[in-house]
């Protein structure tokens, strides 16, 4: 085997591009082409933990019972900005049952700022935690606190942040991020101004929206002398290990993370959170397990959001609809924290255009910090350019749909280089024709008259995002003595699958059954590390190394074959676990080689390799819709949507249209219902809760067609898979809200469409 | 308090205020049934009280002595329930937090009404909420089951 080499390679995250140094592996599989004669990756296997879901029995984090167990409360301000004056803990601590309060955990912050702060920056923030033997006692020990503010001015807005003499939400500068506002500009913006024909100048408005994950943060933490048992609802069992290392000064071997099952992630459980370091404090410092789990109030307040944005966009084209200028200056208001996923970046990727400036200005405001949020960054600015397409598409005369093919980039516009694949063209076509897009207005005209304020409308839109994944990605294959194969690997399960389509790609590659194989995640302990399931990522960067840890342990049990059978292993093959000599001669089932193997365990290893350099990866969709819209109610109904997506090769087809489902329906929320109110006077939000915070129940569903396009991209990876979680929530509300400006002939530039947000378009105004 | 729980009588102490859910998840460790809004507001914690879907976040388990309360854990006899079955098979699941509740649900819906319309299935299956997005496959599971029984075949 040759010498290890390491080599940098670039790695795209919701967005982030990253380069990393990475390990070359050993041997690299040919690709697996679309004539690969797969008989198990491709085919919709069963959810490999559908049994344990559908019976109660699979045991997600906040169902951890550890004996001995204690309950931690976190209490959260009541204001949006200020001091604290007075803290008294003198009640709860005589509170039956109470074990422990704690009011500062020095060393350890969030964003750069204290976990439990005496300055104030947003409603919601934590500033005390209780333990008691149970989570009754410790709640009724959080109202015992007695908390004295002393109110501050604050700003909920970005407008109230941005304004002269704002409040400093952080303290130490003027509301804006070091790199705010972030510019990208390629060619003249002047220049494609004065080349335009036909200029559209609109700002378009999005809301705060809420992950409003089932099960919410939380952990449960045990110590045993200097080494931390975490469980805790994550997407990034590492991420985890790494940030209570860092704030409990131990190092990362001693941290162990689990994850087995976990009620919904959307971007929001990435790293530790408060309840992830109050569980760990208190368990070291009474030296009993410790659970501290999110109520929904927390969750909806203080978990995570995707945040507004104020998209100002002018968009310009010659008169046969050539683009020729593309700009947004937009506004993004993150709360006290968070990364930065713009909404500029989708406006530089989708369309070919020589002139494209975008301008991201983030601002701190008092709430609560943002997290990503499924497609965090391109959902938002999807809207604002989508939009702007139809407007533009209006203007001159032409079908929208028209408008992007005529503008349709072959090449990555931003980095100015090929696509592994791109299939775009196929989803537009084959979603037009089972849309039935273009005799769309006659079937318009057929449904007018039942009553005779229902209009019907027609909208369209178009989606891409990265999800080409990357290394650092392991996993190891063992092959037992009994004939069964497991799949070690440090990653986790979402509910998105991941469990069953490692099992069928190891399955593939060893030539196993699929009931042959069982996948070990979620552990850090016990499993070889990958990175957090975020941006997509997972399938195309696990993929790869689960194929290789098959093929490995497959040539090794090939060559255990080959003694015991006295045949060439090159020679050998290995099919649904039974293993053949040439022309049939001699069979032989992988059980009962590894019984005659004895007592032994055949291991193979496998690792993600680089990306291939120069080449962009991507995945791309679009998604038609048909709404109808009460003009006396102002309420929308979506009727139908089509989503044709490009997500390179498909795993497991009927796991991939449940995420497409997912992102569609998630999208719609964002389109008709989902927002954060903020009352802007006392800086609180107003509904944080499932009720006042609306999400879509299975009467607002629409028929859904959704289906892929495209097939394998083998220059991506060798497994020629691409991420697909994401990208059909990104082009689900404009096409919605390009129906609805369809529907009632106005412009439609701000969601959620909440009925009186229609009533005010169709007269071209704002509330 | 005796609180009989999927055919077993459990005695137990419950506080007069404790919530059947609580009592369900903490005192009886049956955590099958879920806990998410703790308001009667999302159907995460649906079972069945003497065959009746209830909230069990909005139920005393006081008011649960002398009666029959089914949980997900309970509510197959034999291996799997049909609507356990045809959520497998149908997909109709992706994180599994509210699939108890949503199975326990469609299955009072099916003891009332054998041959819903898809519109019944929507109505009745709308106060239970679903985050990842599964609400066409759960309709396909239930039509399924529903179609089965009619036929004359499946549990």
């Amino acid at each position: 085997m040759a010498g290890k080499r390491f080599t940098s390679t670039t790695v795209d995250i919701e967005g982030r591009e990253e380069t990393r140094v990475v390990e070359l592996p050993s041997f690299t599989p040919d690709a697996w082409g679309d004539g690969a004669g797969l008989s198990i990756v491709g085919t919709s296997a069963l959810r490999a933990d559908g049994v344990e879901k559908a019976t109660g029995r699979a045991r997600y984090t906040s169902d951890v019972r550890q004996s001995g167990m204690l309950h931690a409360v976190i209490l959260r301000s009541s204001i949006a900005s200020g001091k604290i004056t007075s803290l008294d803990i003198g009640g709860a601590l005589a509170v039956t049952g109470v074990r422990d309060v704690l009011t500062a955990l020095p060393g350890i912050t969030r964003g750069g700022l204290p976990l439990f702060d005496r300055t104030i920056r947003y409603a919601g923030q934590p500033i005390a935690a209780v333990c008691a033997d149970t989570e009754e006692a410790a709640r009724e020990a959080l109202r015992a606190i007695r908390v004295t503010y002393e109110r501050m001015p604050h700003a909920v807005t970005a407008a109230d942040a941005l304004a002269d003499h704002a409040p400093r939400v952080r303290g130490d500068n003027d509301n804006r991020p070091d790199d705010s506002p972030r510019t990208l500009e390629r060619g003249d913006i002047d220049r494609g101004l004065a080349e335009s024909d036909v200029v559209v100048r609109a700002e378009y408005r999005t809301p705060v929206a809420l992950h409003t994950a089932l099960e919410p943060h939380g952990s449960v933490a045990e110590w045993e002398d200097d080494r931390l048992t975490v469980w805790e609802a994550t997407q990034g069992i590492f991420m985890i290990r790494e940030h209570l290392a860092r704030a409990f000064a131990i190092p990362m071997s001693h941290v162990r993370v689990i994850m087995q099952y976990m009620g919904g992630g959307f971007g929001a459980k990435n790293g530790a959170g408060p309840h992830s370091y109050v569980a760990a404090a208190f368990a070291r410092r009474i030296g009993q397990p410790v659970r501290c789990i999110n109520d929904r109030e927390a969750e909806q307040m203080d978990a995570g959001n995707r945040p507004a944005t104020v998209q100002r966009v002018t968009i310009g084209a010659k008169r046969d609809g050539t683009l020729t200028v593309i700009s947004v200056d937009a506004d993004v208001p993150i709360g006290i924290g968070g990364w930065e996923g713009g909404p500029g970046q989708i406006y530089h990727e989708v369309y070919r255009c020589p002139n494209v400036r975008t301008v991201d200005r983030y601002v701190y405001i008092n709430a609560s910090a943002m997290a990503s949020f499924r497609a965090p960054g391109h959902v938002e600015g999807a809207f604002g350019l989508e939009r702007a397409m139809d407007e533009l598409a209006r203007e001159l005369k032409l079908d929208p749909l028209k408008l992007r093919t005529i503008n349709y980039a072959t090449l990555d516009q931003k980095k100015n280089r090929p696509y592994s694949a791109k299939h775009l063209d196929l989803c537009y076509d084959l979603g037009a024709e089972r849309f039935g897009w273009s005799n769309r207005q006659a079937s318009n005209e057929t449904h007018q008259g039942a009553r005779s304020s229902l209009r019907r409308g027609f909208g369209m839109a178009t989606q891409i995002w990265g999800g080409g994944g990357g290394p650092p990605a392991y996993a190891t294959v063992r092959i037992n003595s009994d004939g069964s194969a497991d799949v070690l690997t440090g990653t986790q399960d979402l509910g998105t699958g991941a469990r069953t389509i490692f099992a069928q790609i190891a399955a593939e590659s060893l030539g196993f059954a699929l009931d042959q194989v069982r996948v070990v995640l979620g552990d850090t302990e016990r499993t070889p590390l990958t990175g957090n399931s975020w941006g997509s990522i997972t399938t195309a960067s696990v993929g790869p190394a689960v194929r290789m840890a098959g093929e490995d342990a497959r040539r090794s049990l090939l060559e255990a074959a080959g003694e015991l059978m006295k045949a060439e292993p090159s020679a050998l093959d290995v099919r649904d676990g039974v293993i053949r000599a040439p022309g049939g001669t001699q069979t032989m089932t992988v059980h009962d080689l590894m019984d005659s193997l004895g007592d032994v365990m055949i291991i193979g290893n496998g690792s993600r390799g680089p990306n291939p350099d120069g080449i962009s990866l991507s995945a791309f969709g679009a998604q038609f819709a048909e709404v109808e819209v009460d003009i006396e109610t102002g309420i929308v109904r979506v009727l139908r949507i089509v989503a044709a997506h490009d997500s390179g090769r498909i795993v497991n087809p009927a796991l991939a249209e449940s995420q497409l489902h997912g992102g569609i329906i998630q999208g719609l929320g964002y389109a008709l219902f989902e927002e954060r109110v903020m009352d802007r006077a006392l800086g609180i939000p107003m509904n944080p809760t499932m009720h006042d915070y609306k999400i879509p129940t299975m009467m607002d569903i629409p028929d859904i067609d959704a289906f892929f396009v495209g097939g394998a991209d083998t220059m991506a990876n060798h497994i020629g898979a691409k991420g697909l979680a994401e990208p059909p929530i990104i082009p689900t509300a404009p096409a919605i809200a390009n129906a609805v400006a369809d529907a009632i002939g106005r412009p439609v530039r701000e969601i959620p469409l909440t009925p009186w947000r229609v009533l005010y378009a169709m007269r071209d105004e704002r509330p | 308090m005796i609180l009989t729980v999927n055919g077993i009588a459990h005695e137990r102490d419950i506080p007069q205020h404790e919530t059947l859910l609580g009592a369900l998840r903490d005192t009886l460790d049956l955590t099958g049934t879920k806990l998410v809004c703790d308001r009667g507001e999302c159907g995460a914690c649906t079972v069945l009280v003497d065959g009746e879907p209830h909230y069990a976040c909005l139920t005393l388990a006081a008011a649960c002595e002398g009666v029959s309360v089914t949980t997900i854990e309970g509510l197959a006899h034999g291996d799997l329930h049909a609507l356990q079955r045809a959520f497998i098979e149908h997909d109709a699941l992706q994180c599994g937090f509210c699939t108890p509740g949503q199975i326990v649900a469609a299955s009072a819906l099916l003891a009332r009404n054998p041959s819903p319309t898809d519109d019944e299935i929507r109505h009745w299956m709308s106060g239970n909420l679903c985050r990842c997005g599964t609400y066409p496959k759960i309709i396909r599971a239930i039509r399924a089951v529903a179609d089965a029984r009619r036929a004359g075949h499946g549990g």
